[in-house]
């Protein structure tokens, strides 16, 4: 910690505020009537004061992150390239649209932050034609940037008002090249906080770029094993308020790309046990093998609608179930970690505050013998400090 | 407790290791026989040592592999491990250890020896008091290499970039050098408590046109991250190329400089051998043919003065060899070297200064990467080309180098990619071959020389 000398960080949540200076860390449960700005420095002024603006260093979940569509021509390159470089932007994926399919995909309603054109390597062209302006005629969107062939970028120019043009994130190897584009939605990111007041706010306390907290999450991983008993391949699950992020190593997946990060991330937006709890109370119905967990957690479904300390335990409890089913086998989704091959999993966010280790591992090891009916027992480390984040602060 | 010792805890405490107990393992190698270290069998027998492949699922087949090779007077044993295993995927290697032991088929192409584990597995690694080889092909070897030693293999081959271009499409680089950090790490502790534990490097790569400075700075590459870790043994290796006369400038070269490079970063006590593979590329169908194949890369193995030839066997071309197959080659190889007397001393000046000149270039561009650790000078120098690996399958490789052979069947660089080779070597080597032809000649001819021993 000795880099922690006089700085401080902050870590702004959708739930808690998280203070960490070289003596200790402190969390604060939001007031969500105030402004972010007042309530942070009527909580922590008294420390805040003691810091120059140069050494304090804040980063923020709590703008809900940017949501982004991602339209693409494969399911195995563009798409997956697109995907792949958002998540690790801290980016939130609605949803990705197949362009031979995007006739019959239903146009969200919500508005999206940012939307992704790609597809292509830079010598093919005439990819995207009239299909794809009707669709984005009637999608509501703030930004759209295109990363595909370079021979079309004239055409989408001259058809869709505002597009930023970036280089190809796929090269002439079907190689993943991703800095332009995460460059761009890291600013994108930058550029919504500072749009949004009370985050805006902030740097009035502090002359650094507030950085998004899955950004730096990802940044940390590396360095983890200075401060957790961690062996790699390994999964961090972050279960927050609104959303549950998982980081994991890439060892853990078949299809890999070559990316700058040893650690991919993976979001799942609408997971989370305070401002997403009845999506995750949807998606732990539509499980099967809940009504099993919730009686060997000796509880019923009407623990679904109570409000009580035991609720809030049990919903933790499936989230985690819940997140493990989503990257396993068991689902065919964006990824599938290889989770026998797992040596320990990392939990933080506000869980670690309310599980106790025992029931984390009571849970993992439920999931192993009726999901993937092994004994596979990975180490559970707990981030009991909810600051594994700070570890990456000082590293940008 | 140190970081290492934290790490192996958790790798060790796995539903497939049945109670790991450091302190015995611990105070089994310090009291293990020497001859069970090949480090020791360098040192001590006056000959190239024989080895041949060879795993098998059953313990009961593995041990009469042994006795086979034991009859054949082998120097050093095979542990080839099965597919699964090298996958780290212990649940298919068990179910087919099962199937193969109720019945009389194999179901598995090498010995697993994490379902095996390692109290089991010892009784017949030390029964036959020969050094045994560990032959995986394991990105990720940190359970098994525990295991290994555990059970009394005191040579472990591989390396993060040997172990992962020619084997893997998709396993991450970094992590295969921080997975190989750790068994570093691990065989230099043990190497503390008796004779050191080997480490060698699969240098055949894909054994497909792979051209020697390649080879070479590959080699090198993996005996520093081995060495800086405290390694104190440790055997560079290549395959037969094709050309005697290349093979010959291979060893002087990569002797030299394994001894260059070990001295540069300040290593002078730790033994370099060099170890060669008889003919790794595709095996002529006719056994007679394969026979001669087989004795021609004992002859070259004697001319370059390896420490050590692996053997091939005259079923190559057709399937798993048998055991007697295996032991049969052991025994034609043993008396072959036997009888290689008066060995003329070969020296090629000019292929030896362009071969030189075309590794060190290779490695100084590696050393000047800015990365800060050596691992990671070497990853960003596969990741942006300056190491080429002709037909690996890895997404990271950059498979712009095209390689052909020349008149002499020398292996030669015609296209080199961002392979920093000097100007005047490259031209040297493009000099040697008939490029006047237009291009689906030369593609046939690389198929050609792909094929040249069939």
């Amino acid at each position: 910690m000795s880099k922690l000398e006089n700085k401080l960080l902050i870590d702004v949540g959708s739930t808690y505020f998280k203070l960490c200076t070289k003596d200790n860390v402190q969390q604060h449960f939001r007031d969500f009537n105030k402004d972010i700005y007042d309530d942070l420095t009527y909580k922590c002024g008294e420390i805040i004061k003691d810091y120059d603006k140069e050494n304090i260093h804040i980063c923020s979940s709590a703008n809900g992150g940017l949501s982004t569509l991602i339209i693409g021509v494969t399911n195995s390159f563009s798409l997956k390239y697109a995907t792949n470089i958002a998540f690790n932007s801290g980016i939130n994926i609605i949803d990705t649209v197949l362009f031979r399919d995007i006739e019959k995909t239903s146009i969200p309603s919500e508005l999206i932050d940012v939307v992704i054109v790609v597809g292509g390597i830079d010598s093919v062209s005439n990819i995207f034609d009239e299909r794809l302006f009707k669709f984005l005629d009637g999608l509501n969107y703030s930004n759209i940037v295109y990363v595909g062939s370079e021979k079309d970028s004239a055409f989408l120019k001259e058809n869709i008002e505002n597009v930023v043009v970036l280089p190809n994130i796929i090269n002439e190897k079907l190689h993943v090249e991703e800095e332009n584009l995460k460059e761009y939605l890291t600013n994108l990111y930058q550029a919504d906080i500072m749009g949004k007041e009370d985050i805006k706010h902030l740097y009035d306390i502090t002359s650094n770029q507030i950085f998004s907290t899955p950004y730096i999450v990802n940044k940390t991983l590396p360095m983890i094993d200075s401060k957790f008993k961690v062996a790699d391949p390994y999964i961090l699950i972050d279960i927050g308020g609104a959303t549950t992020d998982i980081h994991y190593s890439k060892d853990l997946v078949e299809e890999n790309m070559v990316t700058e990060n040893e650690y991919d991330r993976l979001v799942f937006k609408k997971l989370g046990v305070f401002k997403s709890k009845e999506s995750l109370i949807f998606a732990a119905k539509n499980n099967e093998f809940v009504y099993e967990l919730l009686a060997h957690l000796k509880v019923t479904e009407h623990i679904f609608d109570e409000t009580s300390e035991k609720a809030t335990r049990v919903l933790m409890q499936l989230a985690i179930f819940l997140v493990l089913c989503k990257v396993s086998a068991y689902r065919q989704a964006y990824v599938n970690l290889k989770l026998n091959a797992l040596n320990s999993i990392v939990l933080t966010g506000g869980i670690t505050k309310v599980l106790k280790q025992e029931e984390i591992e009571d849970i993992v090891t439920f999931f192993y013998k009726k999901i993937l009916n092994s004994q596979h027992n990975p180490t559970i480390v707990m981030d009991n400090n909810y600051d594994v984040w700070t570890l990456g602060m000082l590293e940008k | 407790m140190s970081l290492l010792q934290e790490e192996r805890n958790i790798i060790l405490n796995n539903e497939y290791v049945d109670n790991f107990d450091f302190a015995e393992v611990e105070e089994f190698v310090k009291n293990a026989s020497k001859d069970l270290f090949i480090s020791y069998n360098f040192k001590t027998k006056n000959k190239m040592l024989v080895q041949p492949r060879g795993g098998f699922p059953t313990y009961d087949k593995m041990f009469a592999l042994y006795e086979f090779f034991d009859k054949a007077d082998v120097d050093v044993l095979p542990c080839t491990i099965d597919s699964n295993t090298r996958l780290n995927d212990y649940t298919t290697a068990k179910k087919m250890l099962r199937l193969s032991e109720e019945n009389e088929v194999d179901m598995l192409n090498g010995y697993p020896l994490i379902n095996h584990g390692y109290r089991t597995s010892r009784k017949m690694m030390t029964h036959f008091n020969k050094p045994i080889s560990l032959r995986h092909g394991t990105p990720d070897a940190r359970l098994l290499i525990e295991t290994a030693i555990a059970s009394g293999i005191f040579e472990i081959e591989g390396g993060p970039i040997t172990y992962l271009l020619p084997y893997s499409k998709n396993f991450p680089l970094d992590k295969a050098f921080l997975y190989w950090k750790y068994v570093e790490r691990v065989c230099a502790e043990y190497s503390k408590l008796n004779e050191p534990i080997n480490r060698e490097s699969f240098g055949p790569l894909t054994a497909t046109l792979v051209p020697p400075c390649i080879t070479i700075v590959i080699q090198l590459l993996e005996m520093l991250l081995s060495l800086e870790e405290g390694v104190k043994s440790f055997s560079v290796s290549f395959s037969q190329t094709g050309s005697m006369n290349q093979d010959i400038v291979m060893g002087a070269v990569i002797r030299k400089l394994a001894k260059h490079y070990s001295e540069q970063i300040g290593v002078t006590d730790a033994d370099i051998h060099l170890v060669y593979h008889q003919w790794m590329g595709a095996f002529p169908m006719d056994q007679n043919f394969a026979s001669q194949l087989i004795n021609m890369s004992t002859v070259i193995a004697s001319m370059v003065g390896a420490n050590k030839i692996i053997t091939k066997t005259k079923q190559e071309a057709s399937g798993i060899p048998t055991k007697e197959a295996n032991a049969e080659t052991v025994a034609n190889t043993q008396y072959l070297l036997r009888i290689l007397n008066g060995l003329p001393n070969i020296v090629d000046e000019q292929e030896e200064e362009i071969l030189t000149a075309e590794v060190m270039a290779i490695m100084e561009a590696v050393f000047n990467d800015p990365a800060d650790t050596l691992w990671r000078k070497v990853f960003n120098s596969i990741k942006n080309g300056t190491i080429d690996v002709p037909f690996s399958p890895h997404i990271i490789n950059n498979n712009e180098m095209i390689t052909v052979r020349d008149r002499n069947k020398n292996i030669r660089i015609i296209k080199r990619g961002k392979v920093p080779i000097p100007d005047r070597c490259f031209e040297y080597e493009k000099n040697q071959c008939d490029l006047n032809k237009d291009t689906t000649s030369i593609v046939n001819d690389i198929i050609h020389d792909i094929g040249i021993m069939q």
